[in-house]
This record gives structure tokens, sequence and C-alpha cells, in this order.
């Protein structure tokens, strides 16, 4: 048998073919037969031609879990899949809906090397700079309002670990304006005059039509963007009431949007008012409800601010050893935000729902 | 009438800088302590703007937070950064009521970093919405306590630029807002006709030698150095009240 056949190993060929029955018997046919693929059929089915599942409640049950409009998720699971090492992350909130729930998440998970933006940033940017989870601050403003310095930001620049880009309110939000506007670079009459605009990247401008001198402040489009509001429907739908700041034109500026909210409310909440949606669901990656998530922040309809909280961080922030074990007990050593929720004192927490505001409608 | 505190008595001084009917963009500490004094009392009419998005705010007590919840608790309207940093630069906003860490004789103010930029000494906040209002308000009115310190020749860090001339480096043409009016202080008032930091002003109980002891420079006196009225029991009793819901003192 030697010659112009190649030889054949026919033990060989019986082996593979009886892993080829093992496989298609053991592997492929069960798949085939088990709910997991008759799902991904009827997800990738939904995808293409929609369905209208009419009123049955269990179709309703079923739309709520496979649905590509469902954005719900855990917050840990929403952190792990859209927040990457590296990313330039804007947080939303302007003193109410800061969202500390989804920082902390970011604690417990260890990411490294952020670049953190926004206008006027709280002890939020000083918890994650004090983690080690932020190579660079892009910001108007980052302190403890009204009380004093961010510390752990503080001796970081003057350490040297950290870069900062530092702007002003205005022009970091006419960044994200403009990053929202899909277009690279917006005209302003800010930045003119002094040290600040020598540290940053504006350039001259001339209106074609009036002649006029400006300062063009460039774009910014965060990887991902962090918010938290009152209410979202399971699409993600997301609504703000109160002050937001630049929360719309930062969420809006990034390429990923991973909301927090008090309550996850039917559709129908949503599509009552409208108006105060400020993110479309289209446009969220996920969506977590985290009640009470923007604590120490505050939250109209929800619970007032909790400015003990914000006094103490400036002494506990004043010494890194001190920040580091805060940080080791209360954020690394709780498994998730409910868990460091539940360990406030039940009468702070009574205060606080008790400074709520408001009461808003669609609370119900 | 009771002795009023000096925080109290900086603040009636302060607040008295704000006409009825003025439009300020105020920002936290003295400047909210007194436009809140200011709206209570001779200036019914006058209208706070806070940088979060309040604007007509009316806060039953003194915010700790630009975006505290008392900023929108009996406020006319809520808007975003983006609305308010547009009427901003606009120009429909009459006063910028601004504090800082230093100031300097020409009217320059240092929020960002004390000592060298790239290697701090202490590192500060940063510009927040100070640099946007010092630069687009139509008048700046400055507000330092009296601590020698904060008073230096040339700021460390011009983080808002001052007076709109050639020999503090700037262009006029360039800068939609007139820039500052005046320095208040507890201890008296400066301006800047004179084209540097001039002592206009006296405030009750200090003489001319105290109201500039231990500034890093010889500030220059006007011809007349006006005495400041008093404070009438009004104002002070206002001041003291605003003051004393606010519980964390003028500087």
């Amino acid at each position: 048998m030697s010659g112009i056949y190649p030889s054949v190993d026919h033990e060989k060929d019986n082996r593979f073919g009886r892993l080829q029955t093992k496989l298609i018997t053991f592997v492929v046919l069960p798949y085939y037969l088990s709910p997991v693929a008759y799902t991904k059929f009827w997800i990738d089915t939904e995808k293409h031609y929609g369905t209208d599942y009419g009123s049955n409640p269990s179709s309703e049950l079923k739309r709520a879990r496979f649905d590509m409009r469902n954005k719900l998720s855990h917050l840990a699971d929403a952190v792990k899949a859209h927040i990457h090492d590296g990313d330039t992350v804007f947080v939303g909130g302007f003193g109410q809906c800061i969202p500390f729930a989804t920082g902390q998440e970011i604690v417990r998970q260890n990411r490294k090397s952020l670049t953190l933006c926004r206008s006027g940033a709280d002890i939020f940017f000083d918890m994650l700079i004090a983690a080690g989870c932020v190579r660079k601050a892009v910001f108007g403003y980052v302190g403890n309002p009204g009380i004093g310095l961010g510390h752990a930001f503080r001796r970081a620049v003057e350490a040297g670990t950290l870069e900062v880009e530092d702007w002003t309110n205005f022009a970091m939000v006419l960044r994200l304006h403009a990053g929202a506007l899909g277009i690279p670079y917006i005209p302003a009459a800010t930045l003119v005059g002094g040290d600040l605009p020598v540290g940053v990247r504006t350039a001259p401008v001339t209106c074609p039509f009036t002649g006029e001198k400006l300062v063009a402040i460039p774009a910014l489009n965060p990887d991902v963007a962090i918010i938290h509001g009152q209410f979202a429907d399971s699409e993600g739908n997301l609504q703000l009431f109160g002050l937001s700041g630049d929360t719309a034109d930062g969420a809006l500026a990034s390429k990923r949007i991973v909301a927090t909210v008090e309550k996850i409310v039917p559709a129908a909440a949503i599509r009552a008012q409208p108006d105060h949606t400020i993110v479309p669901g289209f446009r969220i990656s996920a969506v977590c409800e985290v009640p009470y998530g923007a604590h120490p922040a505050y939250v109209e309809g929800f619970y007032g601010r909790d400015d003990a909280a914000y006094m103490e961080w400036d002494k506990i922030a004043r010494s890194a050893e001190r920040l580091n074990a805060w940080l080791d007990t209360e954020i690394r050593g709780t498994k998730s935000f409910a868990e460091y929720w539940a360990r406030l004192d039940p009468s702070r927490i009574a205060d606080l729902v008790a400074a709520r505001g408001r009461e808003l409608a669609s609370a119900a | 009438m009771t002795e009023l505190s000096e925080g109290a008595k900086f603040v009636a001084i302060a607040a008295r800088e704000i006409a009825d009917g003025d439009i300020c963009f105020v920002g936290i500490g003295v400047p909210s302590l007194a436009a809140i004094t200011a709206r209570r009392g001779h200036a019914p009419d006058s209208v706070i703007i806070y940088e979060s998005g309040a604007i007509d705010a009316l806060p039953p007590v003194p915010p700790l937070s630009t975006g505290s919840p008392s900023v929108v608790a009996d406020t006319a309207m809520v808007t975003s950064c983006l609305g308010v940093f547009s009427m901003l630069q606009q120009g429909v906003f009459d006063l910028g009521l601004l504090s800082a860490a230093q100031v300097d004789r020409f009217g320059n103010l240092n929020s960002t970093v004390l000592g060298p930029y790239a290697t701090p000494k202490v590192r500060l906040v940063g510009s927040g919405g100070a640099h946007d209002i010092a630069v687009l308000a139509r008048e700046i009115i400055i507000m330092m306590p009296h601590d020698p310190r904060r008073f230096v020749e040339k700021v460390d860090y011009i983080t808002s630029p001052g007076l709109r001339t050639a020999a503090n480096g700037m262009d006029a043409d360039r800068t939609r807002g007139k820039g500052p009016r005046c320095v208040v202080t507890p201890r008296g008032r400066f301006t800047f006709e004179a084209g540097e930091l001039t002592l206009d002003a006296i405030a009750p109980g200090f003489d001319e030698a105290q109201a500039v002891e231990g500034f890093g420079w010889k500030v220059p006196h006007a011809h007349v150095v006006r005495r400041l009225p008093k404070i009438d029991e009004a104002l002070g009793a206002t001041a003291s009240a605003v003051l004393k819901s606010w519980g964390r003192g003028t500087d």
C-alpha cells in the first residue's frame, strides 16, 4: 500500500467520527432543544421583526425579561459591562443626583486610570481619587462646596500623581454641549485673560459674519456617563426633577450612559409627564434601581442633602491613612450600596427622608 | 440694639453694594450671604442667580453648595448650567459677586493654587464659575475677609482676571464685562479708578491704617478717604439672621 496513495490512519478517522457523534448527541442537540436556544431565536426574531404581545400578562413578563428595549441591570453588572479601565467618565449631578452608588461600585471593582470630567465636582472626585481609580481630572471645580478643599485631590496634585486640566464651569458645560450638539467646537466669550487659558487647548476664532473675536472651546465626548435620576422605566427613559446642572449635556455627549434611579416605574408613569425625561431610553446602556443612590448628595422628592456627611468627609479626608481606612471598611468592606446604606443610623436616614422636599407626582 | 458680630458687619457692608433691581450672579460664602441679606432687606427687587441653574432664588437658609436644596426651595426658575451661563454671556447680569483665596493690586483673583502652578504648595478648588463671572458679568464686586495673606501685590495664579488695562495684561476689547468695581472687607472699601487697588472708604470702628494692615504692598489711599455710613438696625438684624442660619463664619 505504498506509492501513490497516502497512508490513511483509520483509527484516527474513527476516533474523529466518534467525537463528532458525541458532540452532536450530547452538546448540539440538547442546545437546540433547550430554552436557551429557544430564547435566543426568540430575541433574534424580535430584533428583526418586532412583536406585538397584546395584553397577555405572561407576554408582558417575557417582554420585560427579553425585549431589546429592556435596559434593567444590576449596578455591579452595569459597571462591569460598561465602565472600563482608562475610560473618560462624565459624572452627572449638580449638588443633587450625584451618582455616588455608581462611584462606590467603581471603587469596589477597582477600576484604574480613569479620566473624570464634569463642571463643578464635589467629594465624589475625592473618593475615586483616594481609591486610586483616577489618572486625570478635567473640571471647572473640585472641592467640598461651602466647606473647603478636596483633600485627596489636593494631595494627589501636590504629589504630582494626578494629571489635571483646569477649565471653568462654563467652559466645561460648553465642551459637553458641543459634544452633545455633534460639533467639534463652540465659540464663546469666556477664557479670555489671566492664566487659565494658557493651560488648556483653546484657539482664537473670528466670527465669519460679524468679525467678533471669540474663543473656540473644543467639544468633549466622554466614553461613558454615569448619572442618577428620580425615575426611569425599564427602557431607561430617565427623569430628573430639580437641579440637573450639566447632567443632560454630559450624558448626551457620552458614548455610553449608565444610569441609576431611585425608582423604576411603569412606562405609563414616564409617558404621563414626558417633559421631565432628560435622556431617552435608546441612549441608555443600563439602568439600575438603587434607592438612596445619590447619598450623601440629595434627590428631590426622596431625601435631603446630608450636609453632616460632607463635613465628616472634611475631617476624614484630611488624613490619607484615615481616608483609606474609611474606604476599606465602608466601601471595599461592603458588597453593595445597599449594604453601605444599611449601616447608616436609622435616625439619620429618617431626618434625610423628612427633608425630601416637594412631593413628585410620578412617585405613585 | 445688641452689638453686631464682626461677621454680620461684614455681610451688611457687602450687602450695601447691591442696589435694588440688580441682577446678581453669586458664589457661595459672603457673596451669597450678602445677596440674601440685600434681597430680604433694602433690595427686594434684586435677583439672585446661582450657577447650578436657580434663577431668582430666595434660599430660606444660606446654601452650603450652589446646588443645595435650599437654592431651589423658593426659586422662580430652575434651568441648566447652560441656561444660566448663557444669560451671563448675553450680558444681562448686572453684578457678579466673587470671593477668592487671593486678590492683588489689579483686582485679579486666585482660587486655583498657592505657589507655582506646576509644583503647588497648596492646590485649591479651581475656577468654578468665577472666571466666567469675572469676564462676563457687567461689573464685579469682590468680597474678601480682612486677612493679610489674601491681599498680595501679585496673585500666584490669575484664575479670574481683574482690571481691563494694558498694565494688567488685559485687552479691554476682548472682554465683555467691565471688571471689578470694588473690593469690600470688614474694614473698608477699595476701588480701582486710579488704575490699581486704592483705599476709598473705611468701615465704622476702623482707621485708615487698620484697613490696609498687613497687606503685602503699600496700598494708595484716595485723596479723601470716606467713612462708610453706620449699619442701620434693620440691615444689621437681617445680616445677623442670615449669618446665624448659615453658621459657618465669613471666611
